[in-house]
C-alpha cells in the first residue's frame, strides 16, 4: 500500500471511535496525531459559521468562538482561501492580522496557531484548527499529518451530513478517491439545484439507504441510470 | 521512436512559454498530457502525483473517458506509477500481456485496448513527486529516444509543479500537490454540471469548460472551481465549434 500514511491515521481514527456516539474524538485524534496542544473543527457554509463539531477543551473552544464572534483568524482565512494557514508565533508574528482575534488569544495562552481548509474540489465544508501553548512551526511531518487528518475530517463531515446528524461510527470514514463521485455530485447538485457540497452528502445518504458503495451510485448518476430529481418527485 | 522531433521542439518550446509569472499548473500539466500523446505516439497519458497520504492520485488526462480515469484510479496503490514513484526509475515498455505483477490492472488495462505501459519519474534534486504514465495500442513501441523525450516532458512537468520554488521547500511542495489534487476534484464536479445542463459526456463537458477557459484566458482551475460552485452557470459556457 503505497499511502502509509493515510492507513495510519485511519486506524488511529477508528480505533479512538470505536463505540463513540459522536464524532467527539475526531478533535482529540487529530491533536494526537499532529502532535499539538489542541484541536477544533469549524463547519462553515459559505462564509457563514455552522457549528463547532467538536474541540478538545477550553482552549480550543475559545478559539473557535473568537472567530466565530469576531469573523476573524486562521481557520476563517483557511475556509476562504482554501489553503492552509499557519502562525508559528502568534506573540511576534511577522506579518500582523487578525487584531481582534489575537490579544484574546494570546490571553488563554496560546502561542502557535494553524488553519488547515476541509474541502473536496468547490466543496468547502469548514477549518480544522489547531493549536500550541508554546511558539515553533509544524515539522513536515507534523504538516503532512494534518494535511491527511483535514482530508478524512472533511468526507467525515459529510458523512456526517448524509446520516442528519447521526454520527455512523468509523464506518464513516473513507477516503475514495473515485473521479466518478464527483462527476456525480456536479450533476447531483444541478438536478436538485444544491451545493457539491450538499450533493456529495445527498449521495452518501443514498449509498447507506440502499446498502451500496458510493462509487456504484455514483456510477449510475453518470450513466444516467439513477436521476436525483426522480428520487425527489417520489 | 519519435515520429517528428521539430514537433517535440516545439512542443517544449510551447511549454516553456507557458511558465509564465501566472500560470496555472493544471492547465499545464494537461497541455502536457496531450502533448505527450502527440509527440511519443502512445494513446493516452496523465499526469499522476502523490497526495500528502502517499497515494498517487491523477491531476491531468489527455483523455476524460471512464475507462482511463479508472486506469490511473488502480494505481493509486499498486501498479507502474507505484513502482516509479517508490525508486525514481522510469518504468518502460511494460507489456501489458505478460504482466502477472498487476493481474488487476493489466486486465482493466488490455480490456481499455492498450498493450503496452509506461511511467516516467517526476523527480527534481532527490524527490520524487509523481510520475507521467502513458498508454500504447502496441507492445514495446517507445525506443530509447523516445524514452528520453518524455523525461523531457515529465521534467517539465515537476518545474510547473514546484513553479517558483528556489528550494524545495517540503511544506510548500505538499500544500502545491494538495491545491493540483484538490483543482482536479473541482474539475470532476464541473464536469458533472456541464454534463447535466448540456447532455455532453464527461470528455466533452471537460472539452467544452476547457475551451472556454482559454477563449476567454481564464485560469482552467479557477473556471472549474467557478461552475462548481455555483458562480458559473453551465449553460454560459461557450458551445464547443
Amino acid at each position: 500500500m503505497a499511502a502509509e500514511r493515510l492507513a495510519r491515521i485511519l486506524a488511529h481514527l477508528t480505533a479512538a471511535s470505536a463505540g463513540a456516539q459522536t464524532p467527539g474524538p475526531m478533535c482529540q485524534v487529530a491533536a494526537e496525531i499532529v502532535d499539538v496542544s489542541g484541536a477544533g473543527i469549524m463547519v462553515l457554509s459559505g462564509d457563514v459559521p455552522q457549528a463547532s463539531l467538536c474541540t478538545t477543551g477550553t482552549v480550543s473552544a475559545l478559539i473557535e468562538e473568537l472567530q466565530y464572534t469576531m469573523g476573524e483568524g486562521p481557520c476563517i482565512d483557511a475556509h476562504r482561501t482554501g489553503t492552509a494557514v499557519s502562525e508559528p508565533d502568534l506573540g511576534a508574528p511577522l506579518t500582523s492580522r487578525w487584531p481582534a482575534f489575537t490579544p484574546p488569544a494570546l490571553d488563554a495562552g496560546v502561542r502557535a496557531v494553524f488553519g488547515f481548509p476541509l474541502r473536496l474540489g468547490a466543496a468547502r465544508v469548514g477549518a480544522l484548527n489547531l493549536f500550541r501553548d508554546r511558539p515553533g512551526r509544524l515539522s513536515d511531518d507534523q504538516h503532512a499529518n494534518a494535511l491527511v487528518v483535514a482530508d478524512v475530517i472533511a468526507r467525515t463531515i459529510l458523512t456526517f451530513q448524509a446520516h442528519d446528524g447521526q454520527w455512523p461510527g468509523p464506518s464513516g470514514f473513507e477516503a475514495d478517491i473515485h473521479a466518478v463521485v464527483h462527476q456525480a455530485a456536479g450533476m447531483v447538485s444541478s438536478q436538485l439545484d444544491i451545493s457539491v457540497g450538499d450533493a456529495l452528502a445527498r449521495l452518501r445518504a443514498h449509498a447507506f439507504a440502499t446498502g451500496r458503495r458510493l462509487a456504484e451510485v455514483a456510477e449510475d448518476v453518470v450513466e444516467r441510470r439513477l436521476h436525483f430529481d426522480d428520487l425527489d418527485r417520489h | 521512436m519519435i515520429t517528428d522531433e521539430s514537433l517535440l521542439l516545439r512542443t517544449l518550446v510551447e511549454l516553456a512559454d507557458n511558465l509564465v509569472d501566472d500560470f496555472d499548473v493544471v492547465e499545464l500539466l494537461t497541455h502536457l498530457a496531450y502533448s505527450s500523446v502527440k509527440v511519443l505516439d502512445v494513446t493516452a497519458a496523465g499526469v499522476m502525483l502523490v497526495a500528502p497520504s502517499g497515494a498517487l492520485q491523477v491531476v491531468a488526462s489527455s483523455s476524460d473517458a471512464m475507462r482511463v480515469l479508472e486506469l490511473y484510479e488502480l494505481q493509486a496503490d499498486e501498479g507502474p506509477c507505484v513502482d516509479c514513484y517508490r525508486t525514481g526509475e522510469p518504468v518502460v515498455n511494460l507489456d501489458l500481456g505478460s504482466s502477472p505483477k498487476w493481474p488487476l490492472f493489466a486486465s482493466v488495462a488490455l480490456a481499455a485496448g492498450f498493450r503496452s505501459v509506461h511511467a516516467l519519474p517526476l523527480r527534481l534534486r532527490g524527490r520524487t513527486m509523481g510520475a507521467l504514465n502513458m498508454f500504447g495500442a502496441s507492445p514495446g513501441a517507445l525506443g530509447p529516444d523516445a524514452a528520453a523525450a518524455g523525461q523531457a516532458l515529465a521534467d517539465v512537468a515537476t518545474i510547473a509543479i514546484i513553479q517558483h520554488q528556489v528550494t524545495l521547500d517540503a511544506q510548500t511542495l505538499n500544500l502545491q500537490l494538495s491545491q493540483a489534487l484538490n483543482s482536479r476534484i473541482a474539475i470532476e464536479q464541473a464536469k458533472g454540471k456541464i454534463s447535466q445542463a448540456s447532455g455532453l459526456d464527461m470528455d466533452l463537458a471537460f472539452k467544452r469548460l476547457r475551451a472556454h477557459a482559454r477563449n476567454h484566458n481564464l485560469h482552467l482551475s479557477q473556471l472549474a472551481a467557478d461552475v462548481a460552485g455555483g458562480a458559473v452557470r453551465p449553460d454560459s459556457l461557450d458551445r464547443l465549434g
